[in-house]
């Protein structure tokens, strides 16, 4: 009886590596897709694919604009391919593996630098440079890289300001914040903002820390947490190359302190408490926190609950530095595309980017501020009646925006910078060992790329 | 010197080899044929995949960019990575206390059930439906009580007076209150089959035994566990596999909002091979290291069921 187990048994441990290779048996399907593709081929006509990664109602609009293009252009026939975000990407990444990925697709920002220095995506310089009037967009230098070439096309952009809940500042009798605002003046107002579970506010004696009902400030990890705070107190992680870490600055030091101390104080939430909710996103739209700093986005979850909130630019740095962290989600041509396609793909982006109508639907959604400056400073955008009432503050923030410090291995340094900085956080280690742990393992993360060691 | 000799030894074989074949191709032909959908199937999905895999474990593989071999770089660089170690520590941690516990609740569960218990099939249903719901609904009812904040477990401490937890946020009680729910989900599972082991101990040894004078925990520990022994052993080595292989429950439950970056915290002290892998290789596109963190547990699950199977002669009864 043991013996006839033993084939089944084997099974359950190769079973393991069904994961790891499934960009092998993509492999023979993907180039008999393709076989096809070029058989069915009519000389005028190019077919490409367009790969995006969906949320609810985006996606009806997207099929929808994307008819309307093929209307425009009876040459080209799109073919989409869409999954939800986060298998999105490892499809996409194994689907370049086989050389099958799609022929233009839709990057979040923070991974374009990722596929470009990788060679995964096609130089635009040169058609950006004749094909679009720089001035007329935003964002687009956000794909730029240190050698100057353009990796992708926005979509649409995220940028940061500072939200807040209009009925806590009424209660606690604070005046809303504005651009005078520092991160001193941030907490100030936060610790009259937060109260515990006996409706004590953080400047009471008897305030208790492990009851807190009601934070100052949300405080979620990279965009909506450290780097707007690190970067407007000078700091940040990496140098102009983004290629060496400059994280152990008295900079970063003294923006950690500021963070930890709010943290100490239960004006601002720490890892621990973001854990109690079901999302760490939540804790604004609940009414559970008086602010939060938020990307664009994020005013869909506070009109849904019906919050009352306006937003405002981020606060400054104690030198009078303000940055707003910007995310430019993008679209990039597959490097692996062939003329044909990769021309095809080219029109696609043109029709979205410069087409008013296209930027205008898009635009009505409200996932994210429109690419086209035209479009974005319109009344469709400003005023369209929805809160908040101040969108303009998200278009006055790009005088001070930036990305995250974004490269090839963004999402490594990020983990290892994120873990040393959450122990200063939870308070089990001091903030200057934090940052010099982190810097060398940052340090070590670029070097393996960029050093290949 | 040697070879000569032996082609001369082999000489009187070769006249009966093609015998052999005959009689392979017309006694086996049909035989090939039928089992040839799991033949293909092995090949492409299992044997073509393992070389493969092997082949990246020597490589620098970003999957955007071929393979480039670098020979054993990445297994050296496992030695040294002080999170690859710590994975396999939790790994094993997680395994050390799953196993059992889950072994022994579910045989005692099944035990139970065994009874002439009204409502039998009531119960049976009760404790299979965490098996088939997925981790993410597992994850809403765990969340339910260990919540830091909102949890039932937090309120039931404070109410006896003892100082509230931070679970899965603690770096001491993360993986306990882990595996607290992986049994809790896995148990109706182990239960069913020891429950079929159960039904297959004929009710003539009790009678005997009950002849013999013994009482419920000796007819148990003579009768019971002796013949249920097969069916232990089929748990145990599913557990173990299973804990090993251990990943969405990780993933889901430790991952804020579904960032597998954040997922295996605080401080890595949840983070398991799995999801140790599956960070690298997708999240971070270093395939080739995931790739030997991929054979590694497969050396380290085959070298763990081997001594199990070695050491079942001791204690599995198998009836003859």
């Amino acid at each position: 009886m043991s013996k006839v187990r033993w084939p089944r048994l084997v099974l359950y441990l190769f079973a393991l590596f069904a994961l790891v290779l499934s960009a092998c048996s993509n492999q023979t399907e993907g180039d008999a897709e393709q076989d096809g593709d070029n058989d069915s081929t009519s000389e005028e006509q190019v077919k490409i694919t367009l790969g995006f990664y969906s949320s609810g109602s985006a996606d009806q609009k997207m099929e929808e604009l994307i008819n309307k293009f093929e209307q425009a252009h009876p040459n080209i026939k799109v073919k989409t391919q869409n999954a939800p975000y986060s298998q999105f990407f490892q499809k996409l990444d194994t689907q370049i593996a086989g050389g099958t990925a799609p022929d233009v697709w839709l990057s979040d920002g923070v991974f374009v630098q990722k596929y470009a220095e990788r060679g995964a995506a096609k130089d635009l310089t040169e058609w950006i440079n004749n094909d679009l009037n720089k001035d007329e967009y935003y964002g687009l230098d956000f794909n730029k890289d240190a050698d100057g070439k353009y990796w992708a096309v926005p979509q649409g952009i995220q940028i940061g300001a500072l939200f807040y809940n209009k009925d806590m500042f009424d209660k606690a009798g604070v005046d809303y914040p504005d651009d005078s605002w520092t991160w001193d003046d941030l907490k100030e107002a936060g610790a009259k903002l937060t109260l515990d579970a006996n409706d004590n506010d953080a400047n009471a004696s008897s305030f208790d820390t492990s009851t807190v009902k009601q934070f100052g400030l949300t405080f979620f990890n990279i965009t909506e947490g450290w780097m707007p705070v690190l970067k407007s107190y000078g700091g940040g992680v990496l140098g102009d190359e983004l290629k060496n870490s400059i994280v152990d600055s008295t900079e970063n030091k003294e923006a950690m302190n500021w963070i930890v101390d709010g943290m100490e104080r239960g004006i601002l939430t720490d890892p621990a408490d973001l854990q109690a909710f079901q999302s760490p996103m939540s804790p604004f739209p609940s009414e559970t926190a008086a602010m939060r700093i938020g990307i664009y986005a994020r005013v869909l979850a506070a009109n849904e609950t019906g919050v009352n909130y306006d937003v405002t630019v981020l606060p400054k740095g104690p030198s009078g530095e303000r940055f707003s962290p910007v995310i430019a989600n993008s679209w990039i041509i597959s490097e692996s595309a062939s003329d044909a396609k990769a021309q095809a793909a080219w029109e696609w982006i043109k029709y979205w980017v410069t087409e008013d109508k296209v930027q205008r639907e898009w635009a009505e959604l409200g996932e994210a501020v429109p690419v086209k400056k035209s479009v974005a400073n319109s009344d469709l955008f400003l005023g369209s009646g929805e809160k908040p009432e101040n969108k303009q503050a998200f278009l006055d923030s790009f005088d001070f925006a930036g990305t995250l410090d974004v490269n090839a291995v963004w999402s490594e340094w990020v983990k290892v910078f994120g873990d040393n900085v959450n122990r200063a956080f939870l308070g089990e280690t001091s903030v200057d060992d934090a940052l010099e742990e982190a810097d060398q393992e940052v340090q070590k993360v670029l070097d393996e790329f960029y050093n290949n060691q | 010197m040697a070879n000569p000799s032996k082609i001369e030894h082999n000489k009187p074989t070769q006249p009966t080899e093609p015998k052999q074949k005959k009689r392979l191709t017309h006694e086996g032909k049909w035989g090939l044929i039928m089992i040839s959908p799991y033949l293909i199937h092995f090949v492409v999905f299992i044997a073509f995949t393992l070389l493969a895999s092997f082949y990246f474990s020597l490589s620098k593989y970003d999957m955007l960019n071929a393979p480039e071999f670098i020979g054993i770089g990445n297994y050296t660089k496992l030695v040294n990575d002080q999170v690859f170690w710590q994975a396999l520590g939790n790994t094993v941690y997680f395994t050390v206390l799953f196993v059992p516990a889950q072994t022994i609740l579910a045989l005692i569960l099944a035990v139970a059930l065994n009874q002439q218990l009204r409502g039998l099939k009531l119960f049976r249903m009760a404790h299979f439906i965490p098996v088939i719901s997925s981790w993410t609904v597992v994850l809403y009812v765990a969340d339910a009580i260990f919540n830091p904040r909102f949890g039932l477990a937090n309120t039931v401490l404070s109410k006896i007076g003892m100082s509230q937890q931070q679970w899965l946020n603690d770096e001491m009680l993360v993986i306990p209150v882990l595996v607290v729910v992986a049994v809790w989900k896995g148990i109706g599972y182990m239960m069913v089959i020891f429950l079929a082991g159960l039904q297959n101990v004929p009710e003539d040894l009790y009678e005997a035994a009950e002849i013999e004078g013994a009482g419920v925990l000796k007819k148990f520990r003579h009768v019971t566990i002796p013949l249920i022994s097969g069916t232990t052993f089929l748990v145990l080595v599913l557990s173990t596999i299973t804990t090993f292989q251990a990943f969405e429950q990780i993933y889901v439950m430790t991952g804020n909002g579904g960032d597998i970056t954040a997922a295996g915290g605080p401080n890595n002290s949840s983070m398991v091979l799995m999801l140790y892998l599956f960070q690298q290789g997708f999240a971070f596109l270093k395939m080739g290291y995931a790739s030997a963190i991929a054979w590694v547990l497969f050396i380290i699950l085959f070298i763990i069921t081997l001594i199990q199977v070695k050491l079942q002669n001791k204690w599995v009864h198998y009836e003859k």
